[in-house]
């Protein structure tokens, strides 16, 4: 299936907003997909967001979902 | 008083202090509030490594900032008697000495709209999906960490 997936602050240096053609059911497992395809990824601390839902939990994708990378907030 | 409409809080470039005095003032008629508490994050001029921080970029994931805020007002005014509560927080670049986050907060008595406007303060600056950039002298830059 396809993503699109958007990033902020630090990240979007380094991952542009695009969209992916993915084989990852899960968030969990997009994770470690999407720290694969960008390894500076793996050493962050960083929050997903699924369509404009904080991820707290493994969540489901499906077909055309948005996902935002967003590294530690810091407003203020 | 609860507020269903999500309401904006951004605005483009700082906070000025035109805007909050007329934001004081906006409450002379609402005589049944006995003390307002107002927070100001001014940016900092921070020297770190020897470089001089000249002003910081910010942005924001806007919608989900929003939403998150909309529910952090919901719960504080569950939490607190308040007359009014007030928030804006800058986008784009703010230079050292500019406001960039402005909170108000009122009430009958001072104790509410004391630890209103610090609980806002805290939960704004740890739960708004919102970057700040640090911009040197040298138009080099560093992403702001808050502590």
């Amino acid at each position: 299936m396809e993503i699109e997936i958007i990033s902020f602050g630090k990240i979007s240096e380094f991952i542009s907003n695009q969209k992916i053609t993915i084989d990852c059911g899960t968030t969990d497992e997009l994770k470690t997909h999407l720290e694969n395809i960008f390894p500076h990824l793996a050493g962050m601390k960083y929050k997903l967001a699924l369509n404009k839902n904080l991820v707290q939990q493994n969540s489901e994708l499906k077909n055309s979902d948005s996902i935002a990378i967003m590294p530690p907030f810091s407003g203020g | 008083m609860s507020e269903k409409k999500i309401k904006n809080i951004f605005v483009d470039g700082p906070v000025s202090p035109e805007f909050i005095a007329k934001s004081i003032a906006n409450h002379n008629t609402k005589t049944e509030i006995g003390g307002h508490s107002i927070f100001m994050g001014q940016v900092r001029k921070d020297e770190i490594d020897g470089k001089i921080v000249s002003a910081i970029n910010y942005t924001a994931f806007e919608d989900l900032a929003l939403n998150k805020m909309h529910e952090i007002r919901e719960e504080i005014f569950d939490k607190y008697p308040l007359s009014c509560m007030h928030i804006h927080h800058s986008l784009g670049t703010i230079r050292a000495g500019e406001i960039c986050l402005f909170v108000f907060t009122s009430s009958k008595h001072r104790k509410p709209a004391i630890e209103a406007c610090n609980e806002l303060v805290e939960r704004i600056k740890s739960e708004l999906p919102i970057w700040g950039k640090e911009i040197f002298a040298d138009a080099s830059h560093q992403w702001k960490e808050n502590i």
